[in-house]
């Protein structure tokens, strides 16, 4: 049997062809004008979720990538500040010398004493270094100044002012799924002054110029110029340690600057539209729109009516 | 047996009148060429009676002859295939089933906002991020701040989103109750239909054929099918049963006519889904559906980063249960989770421990899940659209070929139309020929000498 065509059945199929070629450009329109592939879960919903977990992974780069970068501002402060008691301790070293020689008079070493004195106080006031308001090395507590920095005369008698009023806290850092680096250098492990830990430069200078004031020169030459080359060792060991740091904050910035552009890249392939497709595909879906226009008109308009009388 | 002289005449006559009765019925085709549900139209035309003739010698042969006496229109008849009516419905309540399925998950899809800025996702990301940034520097005050602000977001958007899926079963229960209830459309077609039914009955009583009330009554039971599994099953005494969805909904009863539900019986009472429109509204609104497991998915989102926050926290930093609304809410834990009191971690204020832990669940279980989330609906709309689309192809399909049978065909009946004027006009030019050999008959005849 033939198929009957109707006229109901013309206009229908002109429609959903009519309808089904506008739904198409507009997804193309969409396309083009958001530049991403898909607008909703459901244009493609494996594409989605994996476009959700490389946005999640690009934050996490950014954000390590933040880290390492406020972290390598921590270590600079703590660098600057572990160089500056380096030089200072050199001076004390140097005037230990001096002192350290039988023909000076007792007012010469006096007068040492308290620049010893002075270099003290010196030491823990860049020990007080912060960043961003912080101080960095005392531990967790950032909040109060590690040393009391005010200028105390050693004397047997009265209690010197070199207690470390920070905590033993490690703060880490992290700079990569799961690697985390601690960045801080505590102010006990090289001035000392408890709570206990490794240096104790503070009570090495106090001890000099207590032996310079009582004209000591034995201990001044045999035990204390010893101790103090034994923490500035110290200082110089700890100062390795935070370079070393800096080092591996910087490998890991840009080491992260390299992942965040090849995720950004794997994003935009998942994501982005491709613009030359789309502009093409859309001009063919405009030249199908043309015809399927041009064909319906034609097919609907015409009847037997026309040409009869 | 002699033939009427006038037998001519009558036989013309019953052509003229034959071709103008199928000139009628081709109007009433054209008229109805746009008309919904409307099924064409043919006048069945055969032979009248023939006049049996003896011929001579027919009484010894007993051969007879006969002679035609024109046409009758026996009878007009709608040109229907049953068959192709059942396949529309079953698609129809198909189509009916996958758009109001689509267009509810669409709304849940909708509610989700991603991929974007706004989505849960990028607000989740930017929790995190204050949690890093606070780990940073946890002595920060407007760090602490920033944490408390995205947790708010965090909570907002899940609550939203919660909300936003509670929202779209309730509107489908508020269509499912609008459509079905007393007033609705399905009450209404109800109606019409039990009373076309009755008129088909009084007219097939008669012994009438009222095609167009045949229409009238296929059209209502293909649109009751979009909303549920029709089935109508003609009764011994000329009524019909008509179930929807397995309810009766009219009884063909013998004696005193058809009756249909009164309307208290609306909503109708499902044993099982209808099917259809209703069957999905009645899914997605139900707590066992599509939209409902996707609360749970959602539901599960948030405990599991309220309790993975807290467990690292130590105390609640989120709290997590019923709202003022009924729905599960997460809200950050104010006033005891403040500015002030929000901690990097347990020692002094450089301590970042907490903060580091818990910056660290970035993609975590939470995460995870939310991920699945969001590529579970989209694989769920993704699917009702794909339905959807394949039965809106089938329906439009068994459509065309039920037009292709039922369908008014301008060409054919512009066709018919010169076709049955011709034949008037022949039948007219044969009663004229008839007319012209009477004349001559009964004017002329006997006349010689006058």
């Amino acid at each position: 049997m033939n198929t009957r065509i109707t006229g109901s059945m013309l206009t229908r199929g002109v429609l959903a062809d009519l309808n089904e070629i506008a739904g198409r450009q507009s997804d193309l329109r969409r396309k083009m004008s958001s530049g991403k592939e898909i607008g909703r879960p459901s244009d493609d919903p494996y594409r989605a979720g994996r476009a959700l977990r490389l946005h999640q992974e690009l934050d996490g780069i950014r954000q390590y990538g933040r880290n390492a970068g406020e972290a390598l501002g921590w270590q600079r402060v703590t660098d600057t500040a572990l160089g500056h008691i380096t030089d200072m301790a050199q001076r004390a070293r140097e005037l230990i010398v001096q002192g350290a020689n039988d023909t000076l008079a007792a007012e010469g070493r006096n007068a040492i004493a308290d620049e010893i004195d002075q270099l003290i106080a010196g030491i823990k006031q860049e020990a007080n270094a912060t960043y961003d308001g912080r101080y960095v090395l005392g531990g967790s507590r950032t909040d109060v100044a590690p040393f009391d920095s005010t200028v105390r005369r050693t004397d047997p008698l009265v209690a010197p002012n070199d207690a470390y009023a920070g905590d033993a806290y490690v703060q880490q850092r992290e700079i990569g799924v799961g690697v985390t680096l601690g960045i801080n250098v505590r102010g006990d492990e090289i001035l000392g002054g408890a709570p206990g830990a490794s240096g104790n430069m503070l009570a090495v200078l106090r001890d000099a110029a207590t032996h310079l004031r009582t004209g000591d020169t034995n201990a001044l030459r045999d035990t204390d110029l010893a101790s103090l080359q034994g923490q500035i060792d110290n200082v110089l060991t700890v100062r390795t340690r935070v370079g070393a740091g800096m080092n591996r904050l910087e490998a890991a910035t840009s080491r992260l600057s390299e992942l965040e552009e090849s995720a950004t890249m794997l994003l935009s392939d998942t994501e982005d539209a491709d613009m030359a497709r789309t502009l093409v595909d859309f001009s063919t879906q405009q030249a199908v729109y043309q015809s399927a226009l041009n064909a319906g008109a034609r097919i609907v308009q015409s009847s037997l009516m026309d040409f009869l009388r | 047996m002699p033939v009427s002289t006038f037998l001519g005449i009558q036989t013309t006559l019953r052509g003229l009148l034959a071709q103008q009765r199928a000139l009628d019925v081709t109007s009433h085709n054209i008229a109805n060429a746009n008309t919904e549900g409307y099924s064409r139209q043919t006048v069945v035309l055969a032979p009248s009676d023939a006049l049996t003739l003896p011929t001579s010698g027919s009484s010894s042969t007993g051969a007879a002859a006969q002679i035609g006496t024109g046409v009758d229109a026996r009878a007009y008849s709608r040109v229907r295939d049953q068959f192709l009516d059942l396949q529309y419905r079953g698609q129809s309540m198909s189509l009916g089933e996958h758009t109001a399925r689509s267009s509810s998950l669409q709304q849940a899809e909708l509610a989700l906002a991603e991929p974007g800025e706004n989505g849960i996702s990028a607000t989740l990301g930017r929790f995190w991020n204050a949690w890093a940034d606070l780990a940073n520097a946890p002595e920060s005050a407007a760090g602490r701040q920033a944490v408390i602000d995205r947790g708010r977001m965090v909570s907002e958007s899940i609550n939203g989103l919660q909300r936003s899926l509670a929202d779209a079963r309730v509107r489908a229960g508020a269509e499912y109750d609008a459509l079905a209830g007393p007033g609705g459309d399905v009450a209404r077609m109800t109606g019409d239909l039990a009373a076309t039914l009755n008129a088909i009955r009084d007219a097939e009583m008669t012994g009438a054929q009222p095609n167009d009330l045949y229409d009238r009554r296929d059209l209502l039971l293909d649109r009751l099918s979009s909303f549920g599994q029709v089935s109508a099953a003609a009764s011994a005494a000329g009524g019909m049963d008509v179930t929807l969805g397995g309810v009766t909904i009219v009884d063909a009863n013998d004696t005193t006519g058809l009756s249909s539900v009164p309307p208290g019986a609306f909503p109708l009472t499902f044993a099982s889904s209808p099917g259809g429109r209703l069957g999905a509204l009645l899914e997605m609104r139900d707590a066992a559906g599509p939209i409902a497991s996707f609360q749970v998915d959602l539901d599960e989102v948030a405990r599991s980063l309220s309790d993975a926050v807290n467990g690292i926290y130590g105390a609640p930093f989120f709290t997590y249960g019923p709202g003022t609304d009924g729905l599960p809410a997460l809200a950050v834990n104010e006033p005891a989770i403040s500015p002030g009191s929000l901690r990097g971690g347990p020692a002094g204020p450089g301590d970042n421990s907490l903060a580091l832990a818990i910056a660290r669940l970035r993609g975590g279980d939470a995460d995870e899940r939310y991920g699945r989330l969001v590529t579970g609906i989209g694989n769920a709309v993704s699917d009702a659209k794909r339905s959807e689309a394949t039965a809106r192809a089938l329906t439009d399909n068994i459509k065309d070929r039920r037009d292709s049978v039922s369908g008014v065909s301008l060409d054919e009946e512009m066709t018919g139309l010169i076709r049955f004027q011709r034949a008037y006009q022949a039948a007219a030019r044969a009663m004229s020929t008839t007319d012209e050999m009477l004349d001559t008959l009964i004017n002329r005849a006997g006349r010689v000498g006058l």
